[in-house]
């Protein structure tokens, strides 16, 4: 019998183009952390770098990490991640520190402190799921579970959520709490993608005629109900309006994706138009989230302040930004932006990067979506295919999202822009889902000999 | 305007530099990554991964770019020519049409598997999914845009 070749899994590889990238990346965190210390300080200092440092130090471990698994992962989402969790160190580290203060013991930690943390944790996981992650079959096959998982998710927090700013979010046990609608963005993608994978072919064959328009047979536009009616919950029951627009769009880019026809898509956004409608009539804080975002200036002090005040930012900072530090942080002792912490940090970008640095923060954005679904495109399976591409959606989405709602483009719909804004769930969620985009860039399982045969030759050979 | 404006200005004009430069490199090396993938695109519509073939025919671990019709056989005239003792001269034909890749099986040979599961007549199978005729194995894969060096 012909023995296949024994692949060296551990054959270290050079990285070289993400080494050239997380140079310019060091380099831009250390321009702008000089800028940031030296407006503070009134005078050219480097203030106290450890934070930078600390997170240039990791990205270089992560680096060092993948070159040494030898796997061909990507090599640009890395420092992409580099630039947008170095521009959020920026932030959390300048922001008024007040903003979260967490006690741990004897040890209090202010916002800047609690977001390196975050990041470095984050960072961790990126790393361990892009290089133990080496079949995604199992997330296929637990899809039920997956689905199961989703649905017990939104139970915990209708049964735990304690609600803040108007929307039933977090979860609080213990000395921890969390958003599990982070998560959920996840687990529900796995199970979308699972699902449309096992139902393309008829999802995409048979149809039924109505007046004009080709659609598919009632049974095969059950799921696209249940998915509306899943966003229809977390609107009504945890007035999640965010999660629920993201959920759905991913939803229907998915069905395109794996179906190419148009005709699910005008259903899924007639069904979008209904729904969106019905609510805007019945529930209240849908309307007041429209309401505001039609006319901030009926109540300029109150409902309309924080829009309003974002857009002065985004006008403060004109072109080239205010500088790093040099910002309208407080209007009479309180942050001028309540949430520019979280759901406002692009106002914050927009102000003291200006239009330069928020167009650089929405370019990194627009790589991001490059590579995941270059990397959907070139996936061995459509399970792989699908999922890469929802993976991708759901952060690129997201970040549009948050980003025209600070820009009153859209209704503010309260969702987090992704490795920016601060927050543990948050950070942690997207970077699993970038850490799973690398493991489903790895090619060398093509190249070589499939793992299965290599397996069974090794144990021949020993 | 003294100095330390001017040191100011420097600073806050160096580090969106520094965030344009990194774009820049970044975009430079996906232009590079979809010329490359342009200029190397196989006209295949699926690729068939040998996973294992014990009398080395297809090679194991050789991956086969497929067009639409591909009929796997041990004789010669086969797109895919299959040495094993149980498949026949004119075993299978794997075609894609409409959206979907179908596998016939001719009959001529012991049943050909899809996953393990025989099949009986015709099926449809979906990338992933491994085809199985006597010993040899063959998984059906997305056609790959480009193979790095």
């Amino acid at each position: 019998m012909r023995l296949a070749r024994p692949r060296l899994r551990m054959r270290p590889r050079t990285r070289d183009r993400e080494l050239r990238l997380l140079t310019v990346v060091a380099l831009a965190m250390g321009a702008g952390w000089v800028s940031l210390s030296s407006t503070r300080s009134g005078g050219l200092s480097i203030g106290d770098p450890v934070p930078v440092v600390c997170w240039l130090l990791a990205m270089l471990g992560v680096h060092v990490a993948f070159v040494i698994s030898g796997r061909d992962l990507d090599q640009v989402l890395l420092p992409v991640v580099g630039i947008l969790g170095g521009i959020s160190l920026l932030f959390m580290e300048r922001l008024p520190q007040g903003l979260v203060v967490q006690r741990f013991g004897d040890r209090t930690l202010m916002l800047g402190d609690l977001q390196l943390l975050w990041l470095l944790l984050g960072l961790g996981l990126l790393g361990i799921t892009a290089i133990s992650v080496r079949s995604v079959r199992w997330l296929r096959e637990y899809r039920y579970t997956w689905a199961a998982l989703g649905i017990g998710l939104l139970a915990a927090v209708f049964l735990l959520g304690d609600e803040v700013n108007g929307a039933r979010l977090s979860v609080h046990i213990g000395p921890f709490s969390g958003q599990p609608s982070e998560l959920l963005k996840v687990i529900l993608v796995v199970f979308l993608a699972a699902y449309l994978a096992d139902n393309r072919p008829m999802l995409a064959r048979s149809s039924m005629r109505v007046g004009i328009i080709r659609l598919p047979p009632l049974a095969y536009l059950l799921p696209m109900l249940a998915m509306w009616g899943v966003a229809l919950a977390l609107v009504i029951i945890q007035k999640d309006l965010g999660a629920a627009l993201l959920l759905f769009s991913v939803f229907l880019a998915l069905l395109y994706i794996a179906t190419r026809r148009g005709s699910y898509v005008v259903v899924g956004l007639v069904l979008f138009v209904v729904g969106a409608a019905v609510l805007y009539g019945v529930l209240g804080h849908v309307r007041a989230r429209v309401d505001i975002w039609l006319d901030p200036w009926a109540d300029p002090l109150g409902a309309g302040y924080q829009v309003i005040r974002a857009l002065y930012a985004f006008g403060r900072g004109g072109i080239l930004g205010t500088g790093l530090g040099a910002g309208l942080p407080t209007v009479d002792g309180v942050a001028a932006i309540p949430l520019i912490h979280t759901d406002f940090v692009f106002a914050a970008v927009g102000e003291e990067l200006g239009l330069l640095g928020a167009l650089a923060v929405g370019t990194c954005y627009l790589i991001l979506a490059e590579r995941g679904l270059r990397i959907a495109a070139r996936a061995p399976d459509d399970f792989q295919a699908l999922l890469a591409a929802g993976l991708t959606l759901v952060v690129v989405l997201q970040a549009a999202l948050i980003m025209a709602a600070n820009l009153r483009l859209v209704p503010l719909t309260g969702v987090t822009l992704p490795l920016i804004s601060y927050g543990g769930s948050s950070i942690l969620t997207n970077a699993l889902v970038v850490g799973l985009l690398l493991a489903l860039s790895d090619r060398t399982a093509v190249r070589g000999v499939p793992a299965p045969t290599a397996r069974i030759a090794r144990s021949a050979v020993a | 305007m003294d100095a330390f404006t001017l040191v100011l200005w420097a600073l806050r004009i160096g580090f969106l530099i520094c965030l344009y430069l990194f774009l820049a490199l970044v975009v430079r090396t996906l232009w590079r990554d979809l010329r490359s993938a342009v200029s190397t695109a196989a006209p295949s519509v699926g690729r068939l991964i040998v996973v294992a073939s014990p009398l080395g025919r297809p090679e194991a671990g050789t991956s086969i770019p497929i067009d639409a019709v591909t009929s796997l056989g041990g004789d010669i005239n086969n797109t895919i020519v299959v040495e094993d003792p149980d498949v026949a001269s004119q075993h299978g034909l794997l075609t894609f049409r409409g959206r979907a890749w179908h596998l016939e099986d001719r009959g001529l040979g012991a049943p050909m598997r899809v996953n393990g599961e025989p099949v009986a007549d015709a099926t449809t199978v979906h990338f992933g999914d491994e085809i199985g005729l006597g010993r040899v194995r063959l998984r059906l894969e997305r056609p790959l845009e480009r193979v790095d060096p």
